[in-house]
């Protein structure tokens, strides 16, 4: 069965004057969830932005639940529930002010889930926006997209800055949107262990390029570390998907990506002992691809 | 076929900003009442320069409270993102934005227009030579409202606004100065009749077309605009 794709980003640029998101490609289904995982600048921002038709690419084309961005943007932002970690609401207002206003625009608002959300989140509909906590204002964002019953939820960096009582409860309640099987989630993070644990895809970002994109089970699949023993100074095999080397006498963690059951043979077979091969958690694998992709643009400027 | 949520946009600001408009609008009738009871007790020079003054303040503060409030704030305390992210272009929050703060101006100029002619014409306070060039006192408010409310849209910045502000502020005393210094204005100011020459229609007519291309080219450029946070 051919499953509709929730967003199409495909070679998408949009150059600053000291940044530039370069040549993307960026899909998932409808029903899966996509987790960005970038450095403070990397561009993550700056791909949800334009998947919300907020920013126009110079290049490329990007589809959201069917509709050409920035194009048909009305269409799609009326099935698609935003949240971004620099979005206010307005102070001096309730959040019943916004719920109201959020009702007025939505049909698909239901009422019943908002009061459900109020009450799991703890808040009170009389409460003014501008005496709530930080974890209570995302909570309320989190409400007033969730109820509006999106196709499509983009949340940028929803966690941040968040305890870890409140981003348990927000991760629980983007998880339990997903029981509606054509839900999708688009959402960025610094915090892998956020997006480990709730997506289905995993892309990399850094330096305005996707260094990395697949699903998470090959993601954590394919990444391993290997502890050597160079008891005889041998040389280390000359592999592709090596990604970094740590050495400490006659010690040696090797990082690979592309991990197959012949891996530790190579190494074998160059006089290498094997003492270990272990998996990486997705924070390893995050900080490795990054180092090695620094290390890979600071060649390209060299050459 | 997606309905533009203009109307919710226009509602919310007004709702939002009810508070203040109202304290304007109350300001505006205390104001009016004052120079009801200084008729006639103090002499005319006095009551036409704090008449001017009383008349235009609560107005002007309330059209430049309002745009801060809604163009420049909007973006400065970051709800833009909150509703850039409802379905609304660009050119659809413009024109929320235009349908707003307009009409909560006109209606304070109206009034401010109204009492202005009812103290200076009605009760005799001004010859009616001197007509042409009030309609031309307050179209110049006028104009250099929509010039500072543009700027506000087009730039969203808190400085730049500020500064327009302060130019067009001292910008409009000098452009009427400028004016009631033309022969074929200061000729008829002071008779008992109102000239409409073709200088005084000309300048009319300008202050007209200032304003209408002065809003439809803040709502061209925004139409343009691909990037908005």
């Amino acid at each position: 069965m051919n499953i509709p794709m929730a967003v199409e980003c495909q070679g998408i640029s949009k150059i600053y004057p000291h940044f530039q998101l370069q040549n993307v490609d960026l899909s998932f289904e409808q029903g899966t969830v996509m987790g960005l995982v970038g450095p403070n600048g990397a561009g993550k921002s700056t791909i949800l932005r334009l998947v919300m038709g907020l920013l126009g690419p110079d290049s490329g084309s990007i589809k959201v639940l069917g509709n050409s961005m920035p194009a048909n943007q009305v269409s799609a932002k009326r099935n698609i529930g935003f949240i971004s970690d620099d979005m206010r609401l307005y102070e001096s207002e309730t959040i019943a002010f916004h719920m109201d206003f959020i009702k007025s625009i939505f049909n698909s608002w239901d009422d019943e889930y908002a009061t459900t959300l109020l009450q799991r989140f703890n808040l009170t509909k009389q409460q003014k926006v501008k005496g709530l906590s930080h974890g209570q204002r995302v909570k309320t964002t989190l409400l007033l997209a969730l109820a509006r019953r999106p196709n499509l939820l983009v949340f940028d960096e929803p966690t941040t800055g968040l305890d870890p009582v409140v981003r348990k409860e927000v991760l629980n309640e983007m998880m339990s949107s997903l029981e509606d099987e054509t839900r999708s989630i688009l959402f960025s993070s610094h915090n892998t262990l956020d997006i480990e644990q709730i997506s289905d895809y995993i892309t990399f970002i850094y330096g305005g390029r996707i260094i990395e994109s697949r699903n998470k089970e090959d993601f954590l699949d394919s990444w391993r570390r290997l502890r050597l023993i160079n008891s005889n100074s041998c040389q280390l095999p000359n592999l592709p998907n090596i990604r970094s080397i740590q050495k400490s006498g006659q010690l040696c963690a090797v990082t690979v990506t592309n991990y197959e059951d012949t891996t530790p043979e190579k190494f074998t077979n160059a006089g290498f002992t094997v003492d270990t091969v272990e998996r990486l958690t997705l924070e390893e694998i995050f900080l490795s691809s990054v180092h090695y992709a620094e290390r890979t643009a600071k060649k390209e400027t060299i050459s | 076929m997606s309905i533009s949520i203009v109307p919710q946009l226009v509602k919310k600001d007004l709702l939002l900003w009810r508070k203040m408009i109202l304290i304007f609008g109350l300001a505006n009738l205390i104001a009016i009442g004052i120079l009801a009871m200084l008729y006639g007790r103090v002499p005319s020079w006095v009551f036409s320069n704090l008449g001017f003054s009383l008349l235009i303040i609560p107005g002007a503060a309330c059209g430049m409270a309002l745009l801060m409030q809604t163009n420049v704030f909007e973006k400065v305390k970051s709800t833009q993102p909150f509703i850039m992210s409802l379905p609304v272009t660009v050119k659809e929050f413009t024109l929320a934005k235009l349908l707003v703060n307009i009409p909560v101006f006109t209606a304070f100029w109206l009034v401010m227009i109204s009492a202005s002619f009812y103290f200076c014409f009605g009760l005799g306070l001004f010859p009616m030579g001197a007509l042409p060039f009030m309609v031309m006192v307050f179209l110049g408010i006028f104009v250099a409202y929509t010039l500072i409310l543009s700027v506000s849209i087009l730039f969203q910045s808190l400085g730049i606004t500020v500064i327009a502000i302060m130019f067009f502020e001292m910008g409009t005393p000098a452009y009427l100065w400028t004016v009631v210094y033309l022969n074929p204005i200061s000729d008829y100011i002071y008779g008992s009749e109102a000239v409409w020459n073709s200088t005084a229609l000309t300048i009319v007519t300008i202050q007209v077309l200032v304003v209408i291309f002065t809003v439809s080219a803040t709502y061209f450029i925004q139409s343009r605009k691909r990037d908005f946070i």
